[in-house]
């Protein structure tokens, strides 16, 4: 095999597997987007918090790295709660625009809240994979990232599973299209909401986590980075789209990486940006999404 | 009645957020105010607060020693501090604060480079030149380090690293200690205009001149970047001898992390100067073992050990190589003060300041925590207003700093 076509083919492998991660934060906007029809802006903040928080029992008590995963879960889950009960559950009918507006508030919220209790400074992360890579042919894989793509594919078929083969799924689709005619048939909207606000926030967990543990550290400006990747894979992918959101995630890390490793790094967001750009004009709804959208 | 209450309350209440406290005259209050902006949050803000920790240290030292004495009162410092948080927009609001707000008769910082080049823009260009509005307000910059910033303002002087001639020498080192390392590989900050300046006028410049090394690759990113995969994966392939990383604690650490994970190991790793501080042995000390960092401090001597000790006691202050300058700076110009024969009014400030700057000026060789330490005057062709000072190499070993070289005069101590 030529270097070029070795090296590009290394690029290409650990741009799918970061991919994978853009998938998880595309993905976790897509659902909000896909059922409530409205941005969350307040989801880095979401992934960000539970960061940070899971760190607290491993600062207080040295416990061990399974302890962090789960806190980072369950705090995600209880902010993104408080996200959806401040920004959303009141605002339901409101215009579409004001959630924009509240979740914009409580991003600042959190965001300073975290800067003020931590001085801003990194706080230092706990390497569950550890510091070699594997050796696979003439390629290393780093063990986060195969840990990673592992977690996408669990994450990716039980959402799956949730939204085309249970009731709850169902009704999530069903307020996705017709709120309007999914209440008049039973289903109840605000339940939903918040169920959907709870499978999103724990998928924020998992994504903190490995955001944290890919850095070695928990950041305060990691938000508004996993914002702007999240925004950018969903509407990549195509607003509302969950596979779309799969699709656009691993674009963007294979685009990135094979960007960054060709080109150098300052033309890694240039592209990104210019292939978004030409994606919106051919395809204005997005890789999979509708045309129209 | 409970109306007219309330609106009395909250009258008051405004009165006392917007009473101008510092509308006192100067020597009314008994205190010179100096001012300091530095990075006090953000990504940036661990130099910042240990800058501003030493600072209050030097000024707390000097108020217990019963202050300075200026028209023949005593009277005690005061510091004004301001954070600039690494960003450009918010240390052009926080500059003029202090000329015209707080008043101070002079300010320490700014901390990030980014943020001094704007700053220092806004000063006088020109001194004594009526239609030049700029900033009249003295600036002893203890941290932004990129060379040639006291250049912009004959305002503007600083008691900085000299970069230029800290990688000359560690480049010459290398070529006599190691002549048969003779590949270099080196990263830097795209996005950091001290990471990028610390390669393009102070490293390649030193390794063009002595013409020994070959640099066989050169990676770049940002300094808030999460991926460094593929600028590593380039080094890998390099597997030059001496890796110089150019790049701060956030984005040293990933990427030394990184360099692990696909098995580069470069003879020699050399840092930038800010990497010689703790928070890279708070983040990341197993990856950054053996790195060597060109520094202007390292707890050597009684004298900086003591200052050390005591920052850390009082203000939990890293004593580094950008930090000690605050608090060197600080003891410098309290016998300035003194000297100049300040009037300590509101009236007075401008020409106060003019008075401090003109003596700073010329103030030559003075006394830092490790040695001497010599301004260079307004006239010197290659950096006016900078200073000339020892230069020490250090090293991380077992997750602390070590010493890795120093000078002959300062080992005798």
């Amino acid at each position: 095999m030529s270097t070029v076509l070795l090296d590009g083919t290394e690029q290409l492998i650990n741009g799918l597997m970061y991919g994978c991660f853009y998938a998880l934060i595309g993905g976790g906007f897509t659902l909000l987007f896909g059922v409530l029809r409205r941005f969350n802006l307040a989801y880095g903040s979401t992934i960000m918090a539970g960061a940070y928080a899971g760190l607290i029992p491993v600062y207080l008590f040295n416990a061990p790295v399974l302890v962090l995963f789960v806190t980072t879960i369950v705090v995600s889950v209880l902010v993104g709660l408080l996200v959806e009960f401040c920004c959303f559950r009141f605002l339901r009918k409101g215009h579409e625009l004001a959630p924009l507006m509240t979740t914009i508030g409580m991003l600042i919220v959190i965001d300073e809240t975290i800067v003020y209790l931590t001085d801003a400074v990194g706080l230092k992360y706990p390497a569950p994979f550890g510091d070699e890579s594997l050796a696979l042919g003439p390629f290393l894989i780093r063990p986060d990232y195969l840990a990673i793509l592992v977690v996408s594919v669990v994450s990716f078929s039980a959402i799956f599973y949730l939204l085309y083969r249970t009731r709850f799924g169902r009704a999530m689709r069903a307020v996705a299209e017709r709120p309007d005619a999914a209440q008049i048939l039973g289903v109840s909207v605000r339940h939903v909401n918040v169920l959907t606000f709870v499978l999103t926030s724990a998928l924020a967990g998992i994504i903190g986590f490995f955001a944290a543990v890919s850095v070695g550290s928990a950041r305060p400006e990691m938000a508004a980075w996993l914002t702007g990747k999240g925004l950018v894979v969903m509407v990549l992918g195509g607003l509302g789209s969950f596979p779309g959101a799969i699709v656009g995630g691993l674009a963007l890390g294979v685009l990135e990486f094979e960007a960054v490793w060709f080109l150098g790094s300052s033309y890694r967001d240039i592209l990104a940006f210019a292939i978004l750009f030409l994606v919106l004009i051919v395809r204005p709804g997005g890789l999979l999404g509708t045309r129209t959208a | 009645m409970r109306r007219s209450l309330i609106c009395g309350a909250a009258g008051l209440l405004a009165a006392f957020l917007l009473w101008p406290g510092w509308a006192v005259a100067f020597e009314g209050e008994g205190t010179v105010r100096i001012g300091g902006m530095w990075p006090l949050s953000g990504p940036a803000s661990f130099f910042g607060k240990a800058a501003f920790g030493l600072a209050s240290l030097a000024v707390d030292e000097i108020n217990e020693a019963g202050g300075l004495v200026v028209g023949g009162k005593r009277v005690k410092l005061a510091l004004y501090s301001q954070d600039e948080a690494c960003v450009a927009e918010q240390g052009l609001a926080v500059v003029k604060r202090l000329a015209t707000v707080d008043k101070v008769l002079f300010s320490l910082g700014p901390g990030c480079s980014s943020v001094a080049e704007p700053v220092f823009g806004t000063l006088q260009k020109k001194l004594d030149d009526r239609s030049d509005t700029g900033l009249q307000l003295l600036f002893f910059t203890d941290i932004a380090t990129k060379f040639g910033l006291a250049k912009l303002s004959p305002w503007a002087f600083r008691n900085t690293p000299d970069e230029p001639g800290m990688y000359d020498f560690v480049v010459k080192y290398l070529k006599e200690k190691h002549p048969d390392f003779k590949t270099v590989m080196v990263s830097y900050e795209s996005d950091f205009a001290h990471s990028a300046a610390t390669w393009n006028i102070a490293l390649k410049p030193a390794l063009e001149r002595h013409k020994h090394h070959q640099v066989v690759e050169v990676v770049d990113w940002r300094w808030l970047d999460n991926e460094f995969g593929a600028q590593v994966t380039r080094l890998r392939k390099a597997n030059a001898d001496i890796y110089f990383s150019l790049t701060h604690t956030p984005s040293t650490c990933p990427s030394l992390r990184e360099l692990k994970r696909q098995r580069v190991r470069p003879k020699i790793v050399v840092g930038i100067t800010s990497l010689a501080g703790t928070e890279v042995l708070q983040q990341c000390p197993d990856v950054a073992e053996g790195v060597i960092a060109p520094s202007n401090f390292a707890p050597i001597t009684p004298r900086a050990k003591q200052v050390a000790d005591k920052a850390w006691e009082r203000y939990k202050a890293d004593s580094n190589i950008h930090s000690v300058p605050a608090y060197e700076n600080v003891h410098l110009m309290k016998g300035l003060i003194e000297k100049a024969g300040i009037k300590n009014t509101e009236e007075s400030l401008l020409s106060d300041r003019r008075k401090v700057r003109d003596l700073l000026a010329t103030v030559g060789t003075f006394q830092g925590v490790v040695g001497k330490i010599t301004m260079r005057p307004e006239d010197d062709p290659v950096k006016p207003r900078d200073v000339d000072k020892d230069l020490l190499l250090v090293q991380i070993r077992s997750a602390k700093w070590d010493i890795f070289w120093v000078p002959d005069h300062l080992k005798q101590n």
